[in-house]
């Protein structure tokens, strides 16, 4: 999995601070309603099952499951030589994370328990990635 | 059942030649040079002159101002829309008395302008973020987002790779009889398994074609369109249903895999139209991928929840089969007209126009696009 350099970020009103928090002290940090407790990701302006405005930057376990997964084969973006994995995991908090397992799969992986690996990329980007633990 | 408005007149441009006349380095025009080309083939098509229309819609990849000043129209109601909301907003307008015969046209120029659909550049972020938001983890590309869906479906339901592979080939059939396709060429399973993995699980065949082209059709309220069509093809039925909550993290792709859309679509269609999946006769798919044709299967009611797999092996969606679909060849093989000219082979199917893919006795046609968990279906009707 390549550490080189990051294709662009999104960066949002809302989404500096995760990135900011992850430069700080490599924790991953995630919205989570002051209201009703619903984490939130990506990051946005209101909850979206209470629509409050309040929320607090709280950091997660960095357990998930993942849903589903792919291999690129064909290169899109400069930053990324194919092939190379992208998975969805199901946060233990319940958002859905689009990210990378630091070794690319050699069986299905669908299910597996995965942990949060913080990478640092050679332009200094802290990327949050996942590692299967079981 | 309602039949207030129906298609009168269908036109597009030479796609065939065009993609050679790229392929070989020109630039035959640009998106409205594609629209134009296919307005004055529906015009032709339809026998009326362009003041007896008074409604135009365009297509997302041209300025509705723009589209109107090169086809030198002034009209009374207008708007841009994609393929199938340009019906169902041609209809609503008709219905509404906003206009009684309404011009849909679309051109794009995406080969030659060289249109990304992935990578840094990719067309429809600003639309849907899902789009580029995970490019920093190396995710981008539309066929990606369907691998994934692919993936996480094909793991829930035991569905192989090679099931899959009955959509490229069927749609191949279709092609094959079709001298408007791009790509002619029948296809096994084997040619289709053989082929490389674009982002694995998919490959090769299961991706759209990119090349340019112009679609347009002409819409008339019913007296109007009995007054001047000698086979109108009705619209039925119309139904939409948006799932938008959590798009971004791929929530109703990978959970639902926009089934619940489509089934209250389905029901939507199905009961205004007053026929159930049994009496259509030719099902089109938006196959911007292969993936959205069981998807569709399923979502529709064609057959039960985790059998697409088992309905296109056994059953089949060839011609022959159960439920002939994508005749033309589709966004796969015969032209990626965005949903646009999957609304001209509804029209030409129960016209009987489609020559060795014609399915017999054709009366009804299903259109269904669920582009970005937009659900939206069209029933087209014959007399």
């Amino acid at each position: 999995m390549q550490v080189d350099k990051t294709p662009p970020r999104i960066m949002g009103l809302y989404d500096a601070p995760m990135w900011q928090f992850l430069d700080d002290d490599r924790a991953l940090r995630l919205q989570c309603c002051s209201d009703c407790g619903t984490w939130r990701y990506p990051p946005g302006p209101v909850c979206p099952e209470c629509l409050s405005s309040a929320s607090e930057w709280k950091p997660v376990s960095g357990g998930g499951t993942v849903i589903s997964w792919v291999m690129f084969r064909k290169e899109y973006l400069p930053e990324y030589p194919a092939p190379y994995n992208v998975v969805a995991v199901r946060l233990d908090e319940g958002p859905i994370m689009i990210s990378n397992l630091v070794e690319d799969p050699a069986e299905n992986v669908i299910g597996r328990k995965v942990t949060l690996v913080v990478v640092d990329m050679a332009d200094g980007v802290k990327l949050p990635r996942f590692k299967v633990v079981e | 059942m309602r039949r207030s408005a129906a298609v009168i007149g269908i036109g597009h441009s030479d796609w065939v030649a065009d993609w050679h006349r790229v392929r070989a380095g020109e630039r035959p025009g640009d998106c409205y040079h594609y629209g134009a080309v296919a307005f004055r083939n529906a015009l032709k098509d339809a026998g009326i002159k362009r003041d007896q229309i008074d409604g135009l819609i365009v297509g997302p990849t041209t300025a509705y101002e723009r589209m109107a000043e090169v086809l030198h129209m002034d009209v009374r109601w207008g708007d841009q829309a994609d393929a199938v909301l340009s019906v169902l907003q041609a209809v609503q307008a008709i219905e509404t008395g906003a206009a009684e015969v309404v011009a849909l046209v679309y051109g794009n120029d995406q080969r030659s302008a060289g249109t990304q659909y992935g990578g840094p550049q990719a067309m429809g972020g600003d639309l849907f973020l899902s789009y580029v938001y995970h490019a920093p983890w190396g995710m981008t590309s539309q066929g990606a987002l369907y691998a994934m869906t692919f993936r996480a479906y094909a793991e829930r339901y035991g569905i192989s790779e090679r099931d899959l592979g009955h959509v490229a080939v069927a749609q191949r059939q279709g092609s094959a009889r079709n001298p408007n396709a791009i790509q002619r060429k029948e296809i096994t399973l084997d040619d289709y398994m053989a082929a490389r993995y674009i982002t694995e699980p998919l490959r090769l065949f299961d991706y759209c074609l990119i090349n340019d082209g112009g679609v347009a059709l002409i819409i008339a309220e019913a007296s109007i369109a009995r007054k001047l069509a000698e086979n109108p093809v009705w619209i039925e039925a119309t139904g939409r249903f948006d799932l938008n909550r959590a798009a971004t993290s791929l929530e109703p792709r990978l959970t639902d895999f926009y089934r619940p859309a489509q089934q209250h679509v389905a029901q939507e269609v199905f009961n205004r139209a007053g026929i159930g999946p049994k009496d259509i006769d030719v099902f089109q798919v938006y196959d911007s991928f292969s993936v959205h044709v069981p998807l569709a299967l399923e979502g529709y009611g064609y057959c039960g929840v985790g059998e697409a797999g088992k309905f296109m092996s056994e059953q089949g969606i060839g011609l022959g089969g159960a439920l002939p679909t994508n005749t033309s060849g589709g966004h796969l093989s015969e032209t990626y007209m965005q949903g646009w000219a999957h609304q001209i082979e509804c029209v030409r199917q129960l016209r009987g126009e489609c020559g060795d893919r014609q399915v017999a006795n054709a009366r009804r046609v299903h259109y269904s696009s669920d582009v970005a968990g937009k659900a939206v279906s069209i029933i087209y009707g014959s007399d």
